[in-house]
């Protein structure tokens, strides 16, 4: 707006009228900002509502559980006999927290290493070919997975291990470690390939092989990364609800062997929410089930957010 | 422009007597309106469905919208306001095991469900008896050789609890006999598809379904107590695993749910696709 108004009259006249030009313009950004600045306001407090609707009808249900019978009684026994007012959930966290677990250890070797493969090692065809089948496979819906699981993975499992059923936490966690593993992958891959080229450099030239690279270099500059790609499976793993359901055998007993069939957390509740009446404590020890699903994920979110913002500071 | 007008409503009247004779409909149908929504049993879902189009087909102006879920959801869906009708394959009016009446609603008949005994295609036994599914079901019989098949763990499936199927199942088959909770080879499922699935694909699998699901090679459905689990021998009385199948409303239904109810119920409708569903007509029970 530093426009000149001294010098010839005319140059002066033409000027002032840019100036206003301006002024207009200005006056008229000005507006759209502050429109839209009230439209994403309010776009982030409608979120915000609904997030917290839930968050307090879900834990409001839940909660009207203690009013029934106590905390010790659903969170460390291991009785799950509703029909007979035995309301013990702790073999489904148990269950839960192990099959979670389970999912990691065969997943993540598995995805970290095909996302070695795709950033560091495969050539550039390969790469173009393995990235988008990954992606793809995020789209596949879960009872998919879950169908699958149980025409084609459970008869293999049997055979192998001679059991009846071969339902059980091994099922459940081949297919959720397979619905994870293109997640995983695909945020690790990033990780790995946003480590500066000048690490890699540096270590070749010191005579590294291009094993001891990536070991050594690569994988530690990438392991927050790395960390919270895990953790992104693990969210997934833990509320995943359909595959499981398909392959579990939805027995409420702990999981004594990797074969049994036993349940977690998700896949009672799908099973039992739509036949429990409204007002019983069958239906809010479900409500407090999901409440705890809630409050396992909240957690690994904000293991994530710390992660992050440790490597920020880094 | 009198003439205009004349002429404008013969045009009319002419068209909607070609259409109506067309469409098969009573001129009296389109007074009828209304918004009936059918909640509850995936079992009476087909027949609810097919009901709803011919219905709608009849009466234009009403729309059902139909879903199914368990069984209990019917009468609770009610209870709530949420649903015109509950779709349940109980009396819920009455007390059942695990489920209080529901005060206030009445029950319609509108099917007969069979259901039947079901093993997977490579178990050799084709009958079982009252005290033989009670034994299995209990958990007390384990191998197939107990029960005159080859040596080999049999596999129990079965739906969770509150399901409709199980709790006729339970009543008519195991009479009233419990079901084991906590077993090595127990497995349970969470509808009707993942029964005949799991059934299918589970060698020794034994498992019980409604009786219009029994087709294709890896099931068969056995016979109770030396009896045929077919639509006959419910008919004749011989078969007893079957039961009927209810629209549970809150008091009587009133308006367009009545009609909807009545028609069901109708003998055209029971002999015609309510049959062709492989359920079997109310009046054929009620001799």
């Amino acid at each position: 707006m530093g426009a000149p108004v001294h010098g010839l009259s005319a140059k002066a006249q033409t000027s002032l009228e840019e100036v206003k030009r301006n002024t207009k313009r200005h006056r008229r950004h000005l507006l759209g900002n502050s429109i839209s600045r009230y439209y994403f306001l309010f776009s982030i407090l409608a979120l915000c509502l609904v997030l917290g609707l839930v968050i307090v009808f879900i834990g409001k249900t839940a909660l009207l559980l203690f009013t029934r019978i106590s905390p010790q009684d659903f969170f460390f026994s291991f009785n799950w006999t509703p029909e007979e007012d035995a309301f013990g959930a702790a073999a489904f966290i148990v269950n839960t927290l192990s099959l979670t677990a389970l999912t990691l250890v065969i997943a993540v070797p598995v995805s970290v290493g095909m996302a070695v493969l795709c950033a560091e090692i495969a050539p550039k065809w390969l790469k173009s070919f393995i990235r988008p089948v990954l992606d793809l496979l995020v789209g596949i819906p879960s009872i998919v997975y879950g169908y699958l699981g149980l025409t084609v993975l459970l008869p293999f499992l049997r055979r192998i291990s001679g059991e009846g059923l071969g339902d059980g936490l091994l099922a459940a966690a081949l297919v959720l470690a397979l619905m994870v593993l293109p997640t995983i992958c695909r945020i690790s891959d990033d990780a790995i390939v946003a480590v500066p080229r000048k690490y890699r450099d540096a270590a070749y030239a010191l005579g590294s092989t291009r094993l001891q690279v990536i070991m050594r270099v690569v994988l530690p500059a990438a392991s927050r990364g790395i960390i919270s790609a895990v953790i992104l499976g693990m969210t997934r793993a833990v509320g995943e609800t359909m595959a499981v359901v398909m392959v579990i055998g939805n027995t409420p007993q702990l999981a004594k062997s990797l074969f049994a069939p036993t349940s977690v957390l998700t896949s009672n509740i799908v099973m039992q929410i739509s036949n429990v009446e409204f007002d019983s404590t069958w239906n809010y020890s479900l409500h407090m089930m999901a409440f705890l699903l809630l409050l396992i994920s909240f957690v690994l979110i904000l293991i994530i957010r710390l992660l992050g913002r440790k490597r920020r500071d880094a | 422009m009198k003439l205009f007008k004349k002429f404008t409503v013969t045009a009319l009247t002419a068209v909607i007597a070609v259409t109506a004779s067309f469409a098969g409909v009573a001129a009296a149908a389109d007074s009828l309106k209304g918004k009936i929504t059918v909640n509850g049993s995936t079992a009476l879902l087909p027949l609810t469905l097919q009901a709803a189009k011919e219905f709608q087909k009849l009466h234009p102006k009403v729309k059902i919208a139909a879903s199914g879920k368990g069984s209990v959801t019917g009468p609770q869906a009610v209870k709530k306001g949420i649903a015109d009708i509950g779709a349940c394959d109980w009396d819920a009016s009455i007390d059942v095991p695990g489920f209080k009446a529901f005060d206030g609603q009445v029950a319609n008949k509108v099917a007969v469900i069979p259901f039947a005994t079901i093993v997977n295609k490579n178990v050799g036994v084709d009958n079982l008896t009252t005290e033989q599914l009670k034994g299995i079901y209990a958990g007390k019989i384990t191998n197939w050789k107990e029960v005159g098949g080859a040596d080999a763990n049999i596999v129990v499936i079965t739906r969770a609890f509150g399901s409709g199927t199980r709790v006729n199942y339970q009543a008519k088959a195991l009479g009233g006999g419990d079901i084991v909770k906590k077993e090595k080879n127990y497995k349970e499922t969470g509808s009707s598809g993942d029964m005949k699935t799991a059934v299918g694909t589970t060698p020794n699998a034994i498992g019980y379904i409604d009786l219009v699901y029994v087709t294709g090679g890896d099931i068969k459905a056995v016979k109770f107590n030396g009896v045929e689990a077919n639509t006959d021998n419910v008919i004749n009385g011989s078969y007893k695993i079957w039961a009927y199948g209810y629209y549970m409303t809150k008091g009587q239904p009133t308006g367009a749910t009545k009609e909807f109810i009545e028609y069901v119920q109708s003998k055209k409708f029971q002999q015609g696709s309510l049959k062709k569903l492989k359920f079997i007509p109310i009046s054929a029970m009620q001799s």
